[in-house]
């Protein structure tokens, strides 16, 4: 249940923090950064700082978990990893996202028409 | 749901921990930073420029420790704490601004907090009784003889118990004064005659031995005594030995069975009780016991669990239906009417206590319409500095938060400093209150008290700095900052402070009106003449115990001796006795007949106020005999009765005839019924219950031919009222060592303490007015000198176009003058509206009496002048060099 509907982009990015999280277990913000823009073959260029508000929210809503580690250079950083309600979330969330996404695209597959 | 209230856990949770999640942050932001520099590197950027670029992706520092510290923490409290640190400092900055305010709120806040402590204790604070509600008192009425309320007759009482299903317990009280001797002086003490019941009832624990049993009422039981643990502490030095010991009350010995804690009140008897003993053993009432048709005892009841007054009322209406048929004689048309205990006992002071609440409210309004127009000077010159947060980005809401917030603080200050105030002001209160008033619970300013006075500082936080708050709000940036340092009022504040004044004024009009009228009527009260003149009268009060002195003759012969040794003495020839005396607050009015005229018909019966007096009573207290004879020597026991009435009498129940001669029959006092008595004199009218009251019908008789167990002596004398007691105490105790002179008073100061309460309301009432009439006239000064402030420029440009400084000053005049006029417009129909709900307490003065109103209309007019007279002298003196430049 996302906090504020009308804000589609931030939903948008806790969706695919979570999704990344999912899929590729726990990373650290710039991994997590990083992932995103390489998914979106460098499309969506984000202001990485950006992450960490997501990051906020959905650690608040308990659907990810933060810890403190140590990267592949041997720095430390927090890693964040998906817990359980946020799997649950992520796939509640997905389902909403394709039958939005289709909605949006049917309606504007009619705007092209009409 | 869950969701959110987790989310709500964690960031009270980072919020407390809020200097460590700020660092952890820190380092993220740095890791991710350095992570970023490193693949710029690897791409093969120097050093340097893969920082900057680095940098650059992640986005500004700041902002991202800010949103963050916002998503995370509680903006909402940090927000209060930065309001509240920043209203703080704002009123620390002003604090000629501050000071008026908080002692403006602070009177306004005090008072209002010192007089909802005696409306707390007197009117709203359950009674100091286990499960007060069950409480309820058990009247009896009688429609057909237009007798609303009195006491039952014993033997009813009894069947009332008897035969009730409704009542846990029942109990009758009655009071009147006894002669305690022995251990010291003799003194008269407040004695309250009960059945048993009675502390069961209330459920009172002694403080030490026992309260009473319900043998303890049965004819024939040993006379036992309950002592007030004041009485025990003062008259007994705290004795420990005392249970078990007798004490003489009217010389007869009663043994103390109890002690009843100081706190403890007996319902409707507002005099301090100090002992209370059995109905069965009171030598005044125990006689009547067993008459049925002599309705005299209150009754308490407290009802069963469960039980609603409505049930009970039908149960006493069934019993009432049966003791009627039963016995005709004594109750047909006898009912029983319960009210609750509490309504009982707060009587018409309700209305009283509730006009003074208004009232005080009033000034509280006045007060925060007053701190509301000082607030809205501020904003105007406080506009720049809201313009400039407004365009920096603050929000409307923030604003008028923020405006919210300190004007919250200066409420919570006022209400600090008035409850102060409030405690100080209850102490004085307390010694002015009448003695009418009940005081079943202490007026004090209690935890609850303290509630309302914190409850109403809030409110007026918000009363009186929503509307600057608004308006701050509401200006129009762009203008504010285009007009720079000379940031003009807008028309619409311009209209609220104006509004503001009329408010002020109508209020004040509402009570000074009240407060006028009472005033006048107080004066009107005690010029009012009593019927006898009062100067240089004292009285003294002496009560034969009734044990020793029972018979009539006795009360005949101790008098006579009495008079005799006094008159004997020099300086105090004026002497006389007299029960009951005048201005005493009640009177006895009995029911009589005139002989040869038809019998009076129930409903209608000819009543007057019954008075025996010693011979030289009308001459020493300066009655005008207008026709007949006074008493004399003669009429004794022993020789024909006679009588002498008063005008209002005459004129009532012998319209144009003369009473002289005429005889009347009445079946007062005992053992001489059914004596016919021939009126021989006819004298002036005295108001014998109070100054307020019309004098009624009385007849007097001789004291010689109708004597009681006590009397007031009354003497008139030049003598000093200390050496007159001391004179009187020694000629009563040579001729019987055990006897009280008790409360020895100039008549004087009688009539004056019989005004008590009129007095009381008059003073607080004037005092509310007058805090209102100056806080109004602040509130003009105010509007006026702002408003000329303003207009420097303008009026610079009329004077330097040749205005006259007349022109000038009859322009703000103008500018007073519809002020006024408009708040005495709004003022007047609600200032008639507010006299109507005090017109019952008017002696003599009408509600909308003209001459006050006039006189009110007149005060605030030239008060709002001599207010408006200051800055409209600056106004005229402006110089129009000074004021062109004057930018």
């Amino acid at each position: 249940m996302p906090a504020d509907k009308s804000e589609i982009l931030q939903g948008t990015l806790d969706l695919m923090v979570l999704k990344t999280l999912e899929t590729m277990g726990p990373l650290h913000g710039y991994g997590i950064a990083r992932r995103i823009e390489q998914i979106s073959e460098e499309a969506l260029q984000i202001n990485q700082g950006t992450i960490y508000a997501s990051l906020v929210r959905l650690t608040q809503k308990g659907w990810i978990a933060g810890a403190w580690g140590t990267s592949d250079n041997n720095r430390k950083a927090k890693f964040y990893s998906i817990t359980r309600a946020g799997r649950k979330q992520l796939r509640t969330e997905a389902l909403n996202w394709e039958r939005i996404s289709g909605v949006i695209g049917r309606v504007l597959g009619m705007a092209e028409r009409g | 749901m869950l969701t959110r209230i987790k989310a709500h856990a964690s960031r009270i949770r980072s919020w407390i921990s809020r200097r460590q999640v700020d660092q952890e942050f820190e380092h993220e932001l740095d890791t991710h930073l350095n992570m970023l520099t490193d693949e710029n590197i690897r791409k093969g950027m120097a050093p340097e420029q893969a920082r900057r670029a680095a940098r650059v992706r992640l986005g500004g520092h700041t902002q991202l420790t800010e949103t963050n510290r916002e998503l995370r923490g509680l903006p909402m409290l940090e927000t209060f704490f930065q309001d509240t640190r920043f209203a703080f400092r704002m009123l620390r900055k002003n604090p000629g601004f501050t000071a008026v305010a908080v002692l403006t709120l602070a009177l306004g806040i005090g008072a209002n907090t010192a007089i909802f402590s005696v409306v707390y204790a007197v009117l709203l604070k359950p009674l100091p009784f286990t499960n007060p509600d069950q409480l309820f008192t058990a009247f009896q009425a009688n429609t057909q003889k237009g007798i609303a309320e009195t006491g039952c007759s014993y033997p009813n009482f009894e069947e009332w118990r008897a035969q009730n299903h409704v009542f846990s317990e029942l109990a009758g009280v009655l009071a009147h004064q006894l002669t305690l001797t022995g251990r010291g002086e003799p003194s008269v003490v407040h004695t309250s005659v009960v059945t048993p019941e009675l502390f069961a009832l209330l459920d009172v624990k002694p403080l030490a031995g026992r309260i009473f049993f319900p043998q303890d009422g049965k004819q024939g039981a040993p006379p036992v005594v309950l002592v007030s643990e004041d009485l025990w502490r003062g008259r007994f030095g705290a004795d420990p030995q005392i249970l078990g010991t007798s004490i003489d009350l009217d010389k007869r010995p009663f043994i103390v069975v109890g002690i009843i804690p100081a706190a403890f009140r007996t319902p409707f008897f507002n005099a301090k009780q100090e002992v209370w003993i059995p109905l069965v053993q009171d030598p005044v009432f125990s006689p009547f016991m067993p008459q049925r048709g002599v309705h005299l005892l209150p009754v308490l009841v407290r009802l069963k669990a469960g039980v609603s007054v409505a049930q009970a009322q039908a149960e006493m209406d069934a019993i009432s239906g049966r003791l009627a048929a039963e016995f005709p004689a004594e109750n047909s048309g006898w009912t029983v009417r319960l009210v609750p205990l509490q309504k009982e006992i707060v009587g018409d002071v309700r209305t009283e206590l509730l006009v003074l609440l208004g009232a005080v409210g009033l000034v509280l309004l006045i007060a925060c319409a007053n701190i509301a127009n000082l607030l809205l000077t501020r904003a105007t010159s406080r506009s720049k500095e809201i313009a400039v947060r407004t365009a920096l980005g603050a929000g409307r809401v923030r604003i008028i938060r923020q405006l919210l917030s300190e004007t919250a603080v200066l409420g919570l200050l006022g209400g600090a400093v008035g409850v102060a105030l409030a405690y100080w002001g209850v102490k004085v209160l307390s010694s002015l209150l009448p003695s009418s008033l009940p005081q079943m619970n202490p007026i004090r300013v209690d935890y609850f008290v303290l509630g309302f006075a914190l409850l109403l500082s809030a409110i007026a936080g918000v009363v009186f700095g929503l509307a600057p708050a608004m308006s701050a709000a509401n200006a129009d940036i762009q203008t504010t900052l285009r007009e720079g340092a000379r940031s003009g009022e807008s028309r619409n504040r311009r209209r609220t402070r104006s509004l503001l004044a009329v408010a002020e004024i109508s209020l004040a009009m509402v009570l000074l009106v009240t407060a006028g009228l009472l005033l006048r009527s107080f004066a009107r009260l005690t010029s009012v003449s009593p019927g006898f003149d009062a100067q240089h009268i004292v009285k003294a009060d002496i009560s034969l115990p009734q044990f020793e002195y029972s018979t009539p003759q006795q009360w005949a012969e101790f008098s006579e001796e009495l008079l005799a040794r006094i008159q004997s003495d020099p300086g105090l020839q004026d002497s006389a006795v007299v029960v009951p005396r005048p201005i005493a607050d009640n009177s006895v009015k009995l029911p009589f007949d005139i002989v040869g005229n038809p019998p009076s018909s129930a409903g209608a019966s000819r009543t007057a106020s019954y008075v025996s007096v010693s011979p030289d009573y009308f001459r020493v207290m300066g009655i005008p005999l207008l026709a007949g004879r006074v008493f004399n020597q003669h009429d004794n026991s022993s020789a024909p009765r006679v009588s002498i009435i008063s005008e209002a009498m005459a004129r009532l129940y012998f319209p144009n005839q003369d009473p002289l001669g005429k005889q009347i029959t009445f079946g007062f006092p005992r053992g001489s019924a059914g004596a016919t008595r021939e009126i021989i004199g006819i004298v002036g009218n005295v108001r014998d219950v109070s100054l307020g009251q019309s004098p009624g019908p009385m007849m007097y008789v001789p004291f010689a031919q109708a004597p009681l167990w006590g009397a007031n002596l009354v003497v008139k004398s030049t003598l000093s009222t200390s050496s007159l007691a001391a004179t009187i105490r020694q000629e009563v105790q040579r001729i019987d060592k055990d006897l009280p002179v008790t409360d020895v008073a100039k008549m004087p100061d009688l009539i004056d303490a019989s005004v008590a309460q009129p007095r009381f309301r008059m003073f607080l009432l004037g005092l509310f007015a007058v805090m209102a009439l100056v806080l109004a006239a602040t509130g003009i000064f105010g509007v006026i000198s702002y408003s000329v402030s303003r207009r420097t420029n303008e009026i610079g440009i009329r004077v330097a176009l040749g205005a006259s400084r007349n022109t000038i000053l009859s322009m703000i005049l103008r500018e007073i003058l519809i002020l006024t006029l408009a708040g005495l417009a709004v003022g007047l129909p609600c200032a008639l509206a507010a006299s109507h709900l005090v017109g019952h307490m008017l002696f003599n003065v009408s509600a909308n009496d003209p001459a006050t109103l006039a006189a009110v209309a007149f005060v605030l007019a030239a008060v709002a002048a001599l207010a408006g007279y200051i800055p409209a002298r600056r106004a005229m003196r402006v110089d129009p060099m000074v004021a062109l430049r004057y930018e």
